[in-house]
């Protein structure tokens, strides 16, 4: 069971319509809510008047902040984000109130009839002048949301041992998750004042928090479900926080059940994005190569509210030198507030913008000193043991080295880097192969507790029931859990069913976030199956003649592992173990190993482990228009053991796809706090006919915390296709781009077109 | 969406009767793949048509077909049917592939030449190929039939002179000859579901290895799309050569300018349609 791919448990209701999503919800005297946008990107709300929206007809309620019976505002790091604006208004996105109308019509008409009086304030928009001296404050105690650091070494002493000190500037810009399926809840009220949020939720129990805190409710009288997803990227945490705030309070004023869905319109102008990042590097380097020092400057935009801003900006402090031996590091990032639309976590959380920087500089350097990239790197990559920027000693096989030769043999990396260069002298359309390789913490890390648990039951007919607290999104997590459980109770997949996410049914066990369900959700649901074993073991050993200990469970039955001939089946061990009173239920925690981060010294063991990865992109690139076709993607990955190699490959297929719209053409473009691309006819993502070919290289070494070695994949597949690209257009066409995205204009121009501007406003 | 009352006439006579009374406040709807993101774009409150006309199941819009030297495509042809026509691919191969990159298949099963042209956008795909053709558009309405050069409908982007009472039955041109160089080239900043960022559509006539008739349709160069007859001239008389095709392009390029002004997009427009254009015209010499 582990090491295939069965099909997915969830596939069937997917594609034959029948899973139930967010907006497939209705409740009996449903309302349909909508919300008030604030009109100026920075202002003090000076009167909200709801008189007329409250006397439409067929209005229920028209709530403000003042409605709020509990804290206005909530952060899962910083308590900032309010989802009614008390007093202020920070970005377009905010909402000063929402409406709960008999329909969707009506609470819009109602929203519309809402007059709000603002005083403007001074706004800021770019994160480095946020961060000077007398600019708009935009929450109290200035705009530094955070500002972490790593130190090793000398940089000093690393720059002046070096032939050749290079310095170069990139920048990334802000996207969106572009889900299929855009926010929905809906809110309502049990007949014991139990308040259930139902809708697509990625982080239940941090949402429950919010709402919890919003509402002046306990923690155990709000229950968060989660319908079926339309994919979440990481898109689906503090947003939905709000969205659930804001139907919870309808639903608690009226005691009727509350939709509220975002538009697309309204999930790009609302939802949070990823950070764009400005950031400086300054590298010193041997002649033969060797890197001596790196200084790093990283500024982010964090939008209106800090979100996962200082976990995102500290997972690219960590990883800010990409997987080399440095001896001399001193890296700085800054994430500062902007009157921008605020940003959060997303599919990669801080790697894809450093990852772009890192590995288009190695590149540069390799020219520079006239080295091929493969070469260069494979001189200064980390090997067995070695010690990263943060000080850590790595204790676990360390596959960059592995990954890029994968990749690039693979892809026939030498012959075509020959080849291209020597074609496209004479062709109009230019060739280029480019790579990237990558290195990243498992899991939490650092960022705080990293514990999960998952519950086993075996009920009287021999089926199996499996819950734990983290989600399905798409990924294959319920697939890959229940095989898990499968495998240990030695019973096939379509046993299992994996129960739906519900804050109701487990104990918080985190969010399912930094691509570590399969190694921490994983590790519980073996040890909880397991537990669940042993009760069948020792129900069966009587009967069997033997200690428990000696048999196993397999093909349905539980046997004596040394003599397959002595067994008794599935049902008929669990019928034995309920009669003798046996609690046939498991719970089981994992916990991760430890780690430490010192902040103030910048230096840790940051993550139990990481793991590894290269890309090399195939690209043809048109000078004159600069149309870029990606042709081939080749995905080396180390997962330390692909538990459903055919979920790991759609992780790949994914991951790339979302890095080449990242790479090429995805930009939510802000004007002056004013979103410019609120639906998909500019907001631009790539079809299947823009990602070529993927193909996907596993590779296996197994770790010794992950269960049956697995570490993850989730992420690492999303940060290295950009700064492929990148560098295959520099091979192509010999322009190197610093800027993302490489779209049509940067392409022929070497700069962004931008559009004259009045002032918004 | 604003709300409307949605007819549904059995006829174009039927629809011309209704639309003879109630032009100002209805909207024709052919595949609606325009006009329903246009109705949607309405904000809740403000005043939208009063009344859609789905024109969509007329017969006499549908059909492609010949009537002695010219080719007569209705209005109401989705653009599937346009690409996949054997008689459009023989006598206008360059409207095929206009048709061949409008959206996705999606779009095409469902989207007319009709509504392309009569949208009016400066960036649809049929319209530089059929003013590359020549071709005329066939307006009717209850009081009659007009049939107008194409080219000469576009009042402003998005607005054509047909007045509210008008339907566009078909678009006519004369098929092109065997011999005839064609090609349409198209930017997208993907490789399906992409408007273009520019295109261009060309026809050449080779007689004696010259050119002796030539016509440029560049597409979202200008506000209106149109012939470009300084770079047309260039080509005439000339035999074709990659300089002649470039010198085409660089002509096209300074006639955009000229027309659409300096712009904050022209920095990347000016070089582009010079290379569409070139590239354009290479393709049609290869054939
Ligand atoms: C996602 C997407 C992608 C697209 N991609 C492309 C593309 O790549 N290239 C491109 O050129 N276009 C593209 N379009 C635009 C659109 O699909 C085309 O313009 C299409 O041909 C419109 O045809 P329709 O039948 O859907 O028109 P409709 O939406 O039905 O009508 C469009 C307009 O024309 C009027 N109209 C329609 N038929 C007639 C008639 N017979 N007489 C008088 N008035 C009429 C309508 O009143 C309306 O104003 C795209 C649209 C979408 C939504």
């Amino acid at each position: 069971m582990i090491g295939l791919s069965p099909l997915r448990v969830d596939g069937r209701e997917k594609v034959t319509g029948a899973a139930r999503y967010g907006q497939d919800l209705k409740l009996a005297g449903m309302l349909y809510a909508k919300v008030k946008h604030a009109e100026y990107p920075h202002a003090e709300i000076l009167k909200i008047d709801t008189a007329r929206a409250k006397k439409i007809k067929g209005v229920a309620a028209v709530l403000t902040a003042a409605d709020v019976p509990g804290n206005t505002a909530f952060g899962a790091v910083i308590v900032d984000n309010q989802p009614l604006a008390e007093d202020r208004v920070r970005y377009l996105g905010d909402a000063v109130a929402v409406v709960a109308a008999e329909t969707a019509e009506i609470a819009e008409k109602a929203a519309a009839a809402i007059k709000v009086k603002y005083r403007e304030l001074p706004a800021v928009f770019d994160p480095r002048e946020a961060l000077e001296p007398g600019a708009p404050e935009i929450h109290e105690g200035g705009n530094q949301i955070n500002h972490h650091k790593t130190r090793k070494g000398d940089v000093a002493e690393g720059f002046r041992q070096a032939d050749l000190v290079i310095e170069r500037s990139y920048s990334t810009q802000r996207v969106d998750h572009t889900y299929i399926e855009t926010e929905v809840v809906v809110a309502s009220l049990d007949h014991d004042g139990t308040l259930t949020v139902e809708g697509s939720h990625q982080n239940i129990f941090s949402i429950r928090a919010a709402v919890a805190s919003f509402l002046g409710l306990p923690l155990s009288r709000v229950r968060i479900v989660q319908a079926a997803l339309g994919g979440s990227f990481g898109g689906k945490d503090d947003c939905m926080s709000v969205l659930s705030c804001r139907a919870g309070l309808l639903a608690l004023k009226t005691g009727r059940p509350v939709m509220l869905s975002n538009s697309r319109e309204s999930s790009l102008i609302e939802s949070y994005k990823r950070h764009p990042y400005f950031l400086d590097y300054k590298v010193g380097v041997k002649r033969d190569g060797t890197l001596t020092a790196m200084e790093i400057k990283v500024v982010a935009d964090g939008g209106a509210y800090a979100s996962m801003t200082p976990f995102v900006t500290w997972r690219s402090v960590v990883h800010a030198t990409g997987p080399y031996r440095v001896p001399n590091v001193k890296t700085d990032i800054y994430g500062a507030y902007t009157n921008n639309t605020y940003t959060g976590a997303f599919r990669g959380f801080g790697s894809p913008q450093i990852t772009f920087a890192y590995e288009s500089l190695m590149d540069e350097i390799a020219g520079e000193l006239k080295l091929e990239p493969l070469e260069f790197r494979m001189n200064n990559i980390l090997r067995d043991g070695e010690i990263t920027a943060t000080g850590q000693k790595l204790d676990h096989t360390v596959s960059v080295g592995q990954a890029l030769q994968a990749a690039t043999s693979a892809a026939g990396w030498e012959e075509k880097r020959r080849r291209f260069s020597e074609e496209n002298r004479t062709r109009l359309l230019k060739r280029g192969i480019g790579l990237a390789c990558s290195y990243r913490g498992v899991a939490l890390g650092a960022e705080g507790v990293d514990a999960t648990g998952a519950i086993v039951r075996i009920q009287s007919d021999g089926s199996i029931d499996l819950t734990t607290g983290l989600v399905e999104m798409g990924q294959g997590l319920k697939t890959v859990f229940s095989q898990i459980a499968a495998h240990e109770l030695g019973v096939p997949v379509e046993r299992v069913q994996y129960r739906r996410t519900d804050t109701s049914t487990i104990v918080d066990g985190g969010p399912t976030v930094a691509s570590r369900s399969t190694i921490m959700g994983g590790a519980a649901v073996r040890k909880a199956a397991i537990a669940a074993r042993e009760k069948l073991c020792a129900a069966a050993a009587g009967e069997l003649g033997a200690d428990p200990a000696e048999l196993t469970a397999v093909g349905e039955k539980i046997m004596v592992a040394s003599d397959p001939d002595r067994a008794i089946d599935f049902t008929g061990a669990v019928a034995l173990a309920l009669a003798a009173g046996m609690n046939l239920s498991s719970f089981a925690w994992h916990v991760s190993p430890p780690i430490w981060w010192d902040e103030e010294a910048g230096k840790g063991n940051a993550y139990f482990t990481y793991v590894y990865a290269c890309q090399v992109a195939e690209i043809e690139v048109d000078p004159e228009t600069g149309k870029i076709n990606v042709l081939e993607v080749w995905a080396a990955h180390d997962v330390g053991k692909a538990i459903n190699p055919e979920a790991v490959r759609g992780q790949i297929c994914g991951g790339v796809a979302t890095a080449i719209g990242y790479g090429t053409l995805e930009e939510v473009e802000l004007v002056e706090g004013v979103t410019k691309t609120v639906n998909l006819d500019e907001y631009l993502i790539p079809t299947a006919m823009d990602v070529g070919k993927i193909h996907s290289i596993i590779l296996e070494n197994p770790d010794k915390y992950g269960p049956y070695g697995a570490k993850c994949i989730a992420e690492p597949t999303a940060e290295l296709c950009a700064p492929a690209i990148a560098n295959a257009v520099a091979h192509a066409a010999g322009k190197r781009i610093r800027d993302l995205p490489l779209n049509l204009e940067r392409i022929v121009l070497g700069h962004k077109l931008v559009k004259k501007q009045r002032r918004a406003r | 969406m604003i709300p409307f009352n949605f007819i549904r006439p059995a006829s174009l006579a039927e629809a011309l009767d209704f639309l003879a009374e109630n032009g100002e406040r209805t909207e024709i709807i052919a595949g609606g793949t325009d006009l329903l993101v246009e109705l949607r774009g309405i904000p809740a409150g403000k005043k939208g048509p009063k009344w859609v006309v789905d024109i969509s199941g007329l017969p006499e819009l549908k059909g492609i077909r010949e009537e002695g030297e010219e080719i007569i495509v209705g209005s109401g042809s989705t653009h599937w049917e346009v690409h996949t026509s054997e008689l459009i691919r023989e006598t206008a191969p360059l409207l095929a592939a206009a048709s061949a990159t409008v959206g996705a298949a999606q779009h095409r099963n469902i989207a007319t030449i009709g509504g392309n042209i009569m949208n009016a956008s400066p960036a649809a795909d049929t319209v530089p190929a059929l003013i590359a053709l020549e071709a005329s558009a066939v307006l009717r309405s209850r009081e009659g039939e007009r049939v107008r050069p194409l080219s000469g409908i576009f009042v402003k982007p998005y607005q054509t002179d047909a007045a509210p009472g008008e339907i566009l039955t078909a678009v006519r041109f004369r098929r092109l000859p065997a011999e005839a160089k064609s090609a349409f080239v198209k930017l997208g900043r993907r490789n399906a579901l992409a408007i273009s960022r520019m295109n261009a559509a060309v026809v050449l006539f080779l007689r004696d290895g010259v050119i002796s008739e030539a016509r440029i349709a560049p597409g979202s160069a200008t506000p209106m799309p149109e012939r470009f007859a300084a770079a047309e001239k260039i080509l005439i008389g000339q035999k074709p050569s990659e300089e002649l095709f470039r010198a085409a392009g660089a002509a096209v390029a300074a006639e955009m300018v000229d027309r659409s002004g300096r712009r904050w997009s022209t920095p990347y427009k000016e070089p582009v349609i010079a290379a569409l254009t070139a590239r354009a015209l290479r393709e049609a010499l290869a054939g």
